[in-house]
């Protein structure tokens, strides 16, 4: 089966069972409201129509997500960027709290968002040469509080707390031996492959004591997110309204601009 | 997300520092002119155990450094041996009743200014560090240690019950079933094993080399903006914050309860009694 919406398809594996979810917004598969809208689709169709699991990758061979599209985040019409926030929200909820057996095969640069979509899952697998963190604090931002609990999640609160805090991005070897991610791959096809054999352990277990027992992990920080998400909107919509942000934000679009020149 | 009110309120970091020295009686606090970080010294001889007046200190020194606008804060001690033996057990033996609840409820206040503080922290360990001392260490965002001493929460070894708090500052350092373990043993940990298990983060040579090290650590935020490094630290760490805040009533209470038990007054006795013979010696 392969269904197109615009900006990411779904292919499930005729033999396993198990969807691959590929990012495709090019160039470098920036989250902007319609790739948010299509991922959080994506995502609830491969658990409607009964897959074994889910592995999320990218079409670009050198970047898996760029993270948040900043354009949506610069001078932003203001029920865009309500819509856009609440669309991240929506997707990580529907990613963190899914209840099939995910897993990222991590193809190319992870940084912020890219990171977040990737730590959302339950194992990582990487190609060598890439970068990967939640490195919003560099950028004058609050990482948000999902990005929290995905890495505590992941790596020990000691390391968790410092790597959010100085915003710190980790190369291939390093993420692999903090635990930030599980496996290492030469190619995409082995990082899929290897994304499938984690998939396959659950072959043995029964799916919905599997997707309880996977809640109740996750439960806590699904509810308290659900509680807070009002007023984690209202605090992003402030922090994008604020001018300081906006003339940083305008600084890093000049800079990025200035770099695809050169 | 980042809170423009707040941002607004506080300034982003100044360009220029100047030198400072103040000197309360147990504490010195002296911000290096070029980096801008403030080195926090305790200075209370022999073994800077933690009594009334050096945890009043303390906290004080904390809340200057904060007010200055320092860059960062290293925590270090005056004595050569010794970063600080934790809880000075003269408070706790046979205390004066309102002293004692005085004395509990600067401890409350150095942890919640220590833990909560908003500048990066770091602890350099130029002495052994049991109970307290690593309870101040823990407390700390980044820790950096000398050879051949020791650091832990050894409080059940000395029949004390470690509040809940204690626990707070180790699980944010240990991952959690070394920390449920090593407090339950009460165990000590040697340079070389607390570099290992990862509650300490790095080995320094000397003093020096020490401070140096932790100087690097806070350099790490050079780049990042102050605020959104507050919040961030802030939101892991408000939950225990909010814990204490919210309990320390009660939590005074049962220290207090505790204290005043006759076994552990008795404990306390022969304890201090063994110091004394030590001494002589």
């Amino acid at each position: 089966m392969s269904t197109a919406t615009k900006l990411t398809t779904v292919e499930v594996n005729d033999k396993t069972g198990i969807a691959t979810l590929t990012l495709n917004r090019p160039p470098i598969n920036a989250l902007n409201v319609e790739l948010l809208h299509d991922l959080y689709q994506s995502i609830k169709e491969i658990e409607n129509n009964k897959s074994r699991g889910l592995i999320l990758t990218s079409s670009n061979d050198k970047v898996f997500s760029a993270g948040l599209d900043i354009n949506e985040m610069y001078r932003p019409d203001k029920d865009r960027a309500r819509l856009l926030w609440t669309k991240l929200q929506d997707v990580w909820l529907a990613l963190y709290g899914c209840a099939l057996p995910t897993a990222a095969a991590i193809n190319g640069h992870a940084p912020a968002g890219g990171c977040l979509l990737a730590t959302s899952c339950e194992y990582r697998v990487i190609l060598p040469q890439c970068r990967i963190g939640l490195n919003e604090i560099q950028l004058g931002l609050v990482p948000p509080i999902f990005c929290m609990f995905n890495f505590l999640n992941v790596l020990p609160r000691r390391l968790a707390e410092r790597a959010l805090v100085q915003g710190r991005i980790f190369t291939t070897e390093q993420a692999l031996q903090i635990g930030l991610v599980d496996d290492v791959a030469s190619s995409k096809e082995e990082a899929l492959e290897k994304c499938s054999q984690f998939i396959g352990t659950f072959a043995q277990t029964n799916p919905l004591a599997r997707s309880l027992t996977k809640l109740k992990f996750r439960g806590a920080d699904l509810q308290r997110f659900e509680n807070e998400r009002s007023k984690e909107l209202e605090s992003f919509l402030a922090f994008v309204d604020h001018p300081q942000m906006q003339e940083d934000l305008g600084i890093y679009l000049e800079g990025l601009k200035k770099r695809n020149r050169n | 997300m980042m809170r423009p009110k707040i941002l607004s309120l506080v300034p982003r970091a100044a360009g220029a520092y100047r030198t400072m020295s103040t000197t309360t009686k147990l504490t010195t606090v002296e911000v290096n002119d070029k980096t801008g970080i403030a080195t926090l010294t305790m200075n209370r001889p022999p073994v800077n155990g933690l009594n009334l007046d050096l945890l009043r200190d303390l906290r004080q020194s904390i809340a200057e450094i904060e007010g200055n606008k320092s860059r960062g804060l290293i925590l270090t001690s005056s004595n050569p041996t010794i970063f600080s033996a934790g809880l000075d057990i003269m408070e706790m033996y046979k205390p004066d009743k309102e002293r004692v609840r005085a004395f509990w409820t600067a401890l409350q206040d150095a942890w919640l200014a220590l833990y909560g503080s908003s500048v990066p922290t770091a602890a350099a360990i130029n002495g052994h560090s049991p109970a307290g001392g690593c309870l101040l260490a823990t407390s700390c965002e980044y820790r950096v240690m000398l050879p051949k001493f020791t650091i832990g929460l050894n409080e059940t070894k000395l029949g004390i019950v470690a509040p809940m708090w204690f626990m707070s500052s180790f699980l944010s350092v240990l991952p959690r079933r070394e920390a449920e373990r090593a407090l339950n043993q009460g165990r000590m940990f040697t340079t070389d094993e607390a570099l290992q298990i990862g509650l300490v983060d790095e080995a320094a040579s000397s003093k020096e080399e020490a401070l140096e090290k932790c100087a690097q650590f806070i350099g790490t935020f050079a780049k990042v903006n102050p605020i959104a490094r507050a919040l961030t630290k802030q939101q892991f760490r408000s939950a225990e914050l909010e814990q204490l805040e919210s309990e320390r009533a009660q939590d005074l209470e049962k220290f207090l309860f505790f204290i005043n038990q006759p076994a552990v007054q008795k404990g306390l006795g022969i304890y201090l009694e063994s110091l004394k013979k030590k001494a002589k010696n």
